[in-house]
């Protein structure tokens, strides 16, 4: 059964629709990387699935139920969602921003429990940034932030976690950690993840680990493609959508299983 | 912060205000001794005893004592409001003055020393426009709704504008020997005329305000991440900000109108909290509803001893304030800021 289904759904700011017709259905432990160019709508398409935004036309149910019907907390604790880029503004200590998950549990004129301190400090062993919690989050790396921000997100216990590009200006091995904490997740919890990417290279990573991936394309408001990486991810479908010359290059590693990947070559004039 | 320290730690916040007032019945420019203090102290608490002169009483219980507690509730409700708007707006340097409410209850007191000079409509009138600024900064907020917060901070700014030019131009036209003294004098803050029916006047709304806020002290925490992540997480961010913001200006309206514009604490109290106990709301606020007590209580006690003549209150938490604010910089370094 789809956790999250969306029907026909169309989003509009004003007039001008920034997608239109979009339907997909996300099923448990399986990551769904939403794929294509800066301002094809994905950002849009994720807050709409946060509650945050209204649709103008169809429906996202979410295990059964119209989101419409959704109180805000009530979404909380079916989706969580990591932010692309989080502003820091108080230096908190980490362990109280992994509490800040535990807000749709906790009612309005009253604080965390020891059961939610427990879970958010759980979160943090999950994440593997224990040792940090009583640091505050405004000393720390970019990357290590990203952490605490997938901790907050794991504190919810939610089935889903939207993930909006989790590994933006991160470095080389905080990129690794991250997608592998990702991994972790969906093998260990059965998580479903929803991505925003715009690394091609991350889908193939996840299908490498032997994750369930399908890979959205998006493009001009609308799903190009829906499917497997290495069906949606071809230099055919690079060239349509970003007018690049690019290849798919697969090899088998020494454990004998493949890996394959995409390498960008040059653009093309138009 | 382990369950014992954290136990120890409100004790603490309950009673350093406590303190402060007990302290300041002992302070001023009448003599009383300390033994007659206590005599009075203990007459009103038992009822045993009265054999002390009526005018110590007055001195003691009817002037000190109000005028303490009045302060302890005003320094409070400007220190948590300062503190609580803070969070909202993400921006440590909002004070409880940004959606307009001082400059609203100048407005409002300016407006009641022209045409009616009495003191019950000073606080009507102060505490209504106080509210009416916000409520007007809130709508403005709304008019254009896609980035709701920098548009509230732009409408409280437009409308303590206006309010600030209305009340220039109220200072134009009133009478320069009568109206004109008192309207700045008030604007200067004071708390030399506080009395009981002050405390029953504007303390319902200053209690309330308070309480509110400390209950919900978490989720400013969680509104302090933004809109977004906010209601990513749960919060109806449009249900919390609005009781934040009504306990926040109920607090702020509720102790301008009996005491004037008090700058400052609004600001800079809940710094001084930050430094102390660190960023958590949970603590903070708690944390800067005492201090601004304290430090308004103790400002007020100097106000009225250093001199012959008293300074206004205003004027003076600037004055001690600021240096103290540089000592406890140097001191712990920014600690926990």
């Amino acid at each position: 059964m789809s956790l999250i289904e969306v029907r026909n759904a169309t989003f509009a700011y004003e007039h001008e629709n920034v997608f239109e017709n979009i339907d997909i259905d996300v099923r448990r432990g399986e990551i769904l990387c939403l794929f294509g160019p800066n301002g094809c709508g994905k950002t849009t398409f994720l807050d709409c699935l946060l509650g945050i935004l209204k649709l103008k036309r169809g429906q996202i149910v979410l295990e059964g139920e119209n989101i419409d019907h959704f109180k805000s907390y009530e979404i909380a604790k079916h989706i969580a969602y990591v932010p692309q880029r989080h502003e820091r503004t108080f230096p908190y200590k980490i362990i109280d921003i992994v509490l800040m998950g535990r807000a749709a549990y906790t009612p309005t004129f009253s604080t965390p429990s020891m059961e939610d301190v427990a879970i958010a400090e759980n979160a943090l062993e999950i994440v593997g940034m224990s040792k940090l919690k009583d640091r505050r989050y405004t000393q720390i790396s970019g990357g290590q932030g990203q952490m605490v921000m997938i901790a907050r997100a794991l504190a919810q216990k939610t089935p889903i976690m939207l993930m909006d590009e989790p590994t933006a200006h991160l470095d080389f091995k905080h990129e690794l950690t991250v997608m592998e904490t990702i991994v972790k997740l969906v093998k260990d919890k059965a998580l479903s993840v929803i991505m925003a990417t715009h690394f091609p290279n991350h889908a193939f990573y996840f299908e490498n680990n032997d994750i369930p991936t399908r890979v959205a394309l998006m493009n001009e408001g609308e799903f190009a493609e829906i499917g497997y990486p290495g069906k949606v991810l071809t230099s055919e479908n690079m060239k349509r959508i970003f007018n690049i010359n690019s290849e798919v290059i697969s090899h088998l590693t020494t454990r004998g299983n493949e890996l394959k990947h995409i390498i960008p070559i040059n653009t093309l004039k138009k | 912060m382990n369950k014992v320290k954290r136990r120890l730690v409100y004790i603490l916040l309950i009673f350093a205000p406590l303190i402060c007032i007990f302290c300041s019945l002992f302070l001023g420019r009448y003599p009383v001794s300390i033994s007659m203090v206590m005599k009075i102290l203990w007459f009103k608490l038992t009822g045993i005893g009265g054999d002390f002169p009526p005018i110590y009483k007055t001195v003691v219980w009817d002037v000190r004592m109000p005028r303490a507690i009045l302060g302890a509730l005003v320094g409070g409700c400007l220190a948590v409001s300062g503190a609580s708007f803070q969070g909202l707006f993400r921006n440590p340097l909002v004070s409880s003055g940004i959606l307009g409410v001082s400059s609203g209850a100048g407005f409002g007191a300016a407006l009641a020393f022209l045409f009616f000079h009495n003191t019950f409509m000073v606080y009507v009138f102060s505490f209504g426009f106080g509210v009416l600024a916000v409520g007007l900064s809130y709508i403005i907020g709304r008019i254009y709704n896609t980035t709701p917060t920098i548009m509230l901070v732009l409408g409280g700014v437009i409308v303590s504008s206006v309010f600030s030019a209305l009340i220039s131009l109220a200072k134009y036209v009133a009478d320069p020997y009568d109206q004109l003294p008192a309207i700045v004098f008030w604007l200067m803050g004071s708390l030399a005329s506080a009395r009981y029916k002050d405390i029953i006047l504007g303390g319902l709304p200053m209690v309330i305000g308070i309480l509110g806020l400390i209950a919900i002290r978490w989720q400013v925490n969680v509104l302090s991440m933004g809109e977004k992540e906010a209601r990513s997480l749960g919060i109806n961010t449009t249900v919390s900000k609005g009781i934040v913001i009504i306990c926040a200006t109920l607090a702020a309206a509720g102790a301008v109108s009996v005491s004037g514009i008090i700058g400052w604490v609004g600001l800079v109290i809940p710094h001084i909290g930050r430094m102390m106990v660190g960023n958590d709301n949970r603590i903070l606020i708690p944390t800067a509803v005492s201090l601004g007590a304290c430090f308004l209580i103790i400002v007020d006690n100097l106000g009225r001893v250093l001199t012959g003549a008293e300074i206004p209150l205003g004027i003076l938490t600037a004055l001690v304030g600021g240096p103290f604010f540089v000592y406890l910089l140097k001191r712990t370094k920014g600690g926990g800021w």
